[in-house]
């Protein structure tokens, strides 16, 4: 079998050059124009030096767009993956109807994000939307959700509070890893379900935890693009304005690519910061034994 | 006992009624007729349900044009999808374990780069290539297999397949490609009907790419024309969740499909034919 690990990497290619060429390539060809003045329109952009930094730096739309994202970011992955897990934990073990309880809870994974949208819409509407409609069921007069640049954050976070299918899974898978007999034995050391989960569970599951959390990140980073795009475009006052909706104006409709290039190397450090801090967190904690 | 009662079943059910909350409201604010005056108390049934909306659709839009060309797309994108994660999978598997767990950690860093990181230079790569109001690139995600995490299930479901099988079919004369094929992919039929559930519901969702890529209208798939829709009727209610219902239709049916496997009791296992199903 010495021919092994060729015939492995030859398997791997395909999937190698497409990585290469859409992922790589594209990525790195972002810091090129970034020092650029291609609009996207010309073949031929000229090297401007350090212009769009200044611009960068200059930019009060900019400073809206980071508070939106952080905001966003710092609601929006908490509660995410706080329903991920506790609902992967809770309807992990088996019972009569389990999967369908399941099932439920990853529905609304499946419907496209411009169908959400759309719907959440009709959801967060002031008047006749079924949330406040809700909330007057309890006797609160309701928001006016989108209007307000507070509360318009909020139900964007609102709106990703419900497609977690994928977390949702992978705490499943996980928790069905862990070992029955450490649950017996705790169990006889008479060790309750609060115990249980606070001294097995989530120290066992630990390692998955943290992948989620920084896996949430990135993608609550971007994943906001569709919700923003379609509920809010950035409004109001920029509240929504999050870092992919900025760069898409800037690079599809404002015909600003190199200016757009720049902020796309912003989000991927801003990324890396949050991440960073999540991990410095984590062995702080120890949350990884 | 009660108590026992309410944790495992009244708790899952209020939760499982408060996620199923969304695609019902869906559902019910689609069969309230055109004109009536919007509710203004919480309508849990619809008062008088029609059909009336669906009918009014294609009539304000050409649906069919948007649902074939969606339609197009995913059967392109859905089997190229399924090719390049289970020969990736297959790849892993062939590695040698220390290979292997290197290359699994590169997955892992691929699944933390944000496309929204490339939207732009891949855009121009594409402009260059004279590829743009085409189909082609809405095929890029297919070649990236859509997300590192179909690989990941494929490279999971293919340990499963035992070396002295390999083994065994390499001696007799079989070529890697037939190994994978008629050896390794009828083992995992459970996985890959999993990647495709879920490639399915990725590119039938995929709303960014054709918002970038596509500019002719008789191009648009369905994502675009529900925006379309909103932007030339913001206040239709009825018919925008009809719109809504039509494009969450076929995610939940293929989904349904694929629920047996993916929320099974234990998932990993009815990855791999035969496990518990």
């Amino acid at each position: 079998m010495s021919r092994r690990p060729l015939t492995a990497w030859a398997f791997l290619a395909p999937y190698a050059v497409a990585v290469a060429l859409l992922i790589l390539v594209p990525a790195l060809l972002n810091v090129g124009y970034a020092g650029t003045d291609h609009t996207g329109l010309t073949r031929d952009p000229r090297f401007v030096g350090l212009a769009n930094v200044r611009r960068l730096l200059d930019d009060s739309f900019l400073v809206d767009s980071l508070q939106a994202s952080l905001f966003h970011v710092a609601l929006a992955v908490p509660v995410r993956l706080v329903a991920a897990v506790g609902l992967g934990l809770l309807l992990a073990a088996p019972r009569p109807g389990g999967r369908w309880f399941r099932t439920a809870v990853y529905l609304p994974t499946v419907i496209p994000d411009v169908a959400l949208a759309v719907l959440f819409l009709w959801v967060l509407n002031p008047l006749y939307g079924p949330l406040n409609q809700l909330l007057g069921l309890v006797g609160h007069p309701g928001f006016t959700w989108l209007a307000d640049p507070t509360t318009a954050r909020v139900g964007v976070v609102l709106m990703l509070a419900f497609p977690i299918g994928e977390g949702f899974v992978v705490v499943l898978a996980a928790r069905r890893m862990l070992n029955g007999r450490l649950y017996e034995a705790a169990a006889l050391e008479g060790c309750g379900p609060v115990g249980q989960l606070r001294r097995l569970t989530l120290p066992l599951l630990a390692p998955v935890l943290v992948l989620l959390a920084v896996r949430d990140t990135i993608l609550t980073l971007q994943v906001n693009f569709v919700p923003a795009y379609v509920l809010t475009d950035g409004r109001p006052a920029n509240a929504t304005l999050y870092l992919p909706v900025y760069i898409f104006d800037q690079v599809f409709e404002f015909s600003g690519f190199a200016y757009g290039s720049l902020i796309t190397i912003l989000l991927m450090l801003v990324t890396a910061a949050v991440i960073t801090v999540q991990l410095v967190m984590v062995r702080r904690w120890r949350v990884l034994r | 006992m009660a108590w026992r009662w309410i944790g495992r079943f009244a708790v899952p059910a209020l939760v499982a009624a408060v996620f199923a909350a969304p695609l019902w409201f869906m559902v019910v604010g689609s069969l309230r007729p055109a004109g009536l005056p919007p509710p203004r108390t919480l309508e849990v049934l619809p008062a008088a349900p029609t059909l009336a909306a669906y009918r009014r659709l294609p009539e304000l839009m050409p649906l069919f044009t948007y649902l074939a060309n969606s339609a197009l797309v995913v059967a392109l994108a859905v089997p190229v999808t399924v090719l390049v994660a289970s020969l990736t999978g297959f790849g892993l598997r062939l590695l040698t374990p220390p290979a292997r767990r290197r290359m699994i950690l590169g997955l892992l860093a691929l699944l933390l780069v944000p496309v929204t990181a490339v939207w732009a230079t891949r855009f121009e790569l594409f402009r260059l290539a004279g590829a743009v109001d085409t189909y082609v690139p809405l095929l890029a995600p297919a070649l990236l297999a859509v997300s590192p995490f179909l690989v990941l299930l494929y490279a999971w479901s293919f340990g499963g397949v035992p070396d002295s099988q390999l083994e065994a079919a390499r001696l007799e004369g079989a070529g890697w490609l037939t190994v994978w094929r008629r050896l390794a992919l009828p083992q995992v039929r459970p996985a890959t009907l999993a990647v495709a559930v879920l490639a399915f519901t990725f590119h039938w969702s995929n709303f960014i790419d054709p918002l970038l890529y596509l500019h002719s209208g008789d191009r648009y798939t369905y994502p675009l024309g529900l925006r379309f829709l909103l932007l030339l009727n913001p206040t239709d209610w009825p018919l925008l969740m009809a719109g809504c219902v039509i494009a969450t239709a076929p995610c939940v049916v293929v989904f349904l499909l694929a629920q047996r496997i993916l929320l099974n009791d234990s998932p990993l296992s009815a990855l791999r034919y035969g496990g518990p199903g």
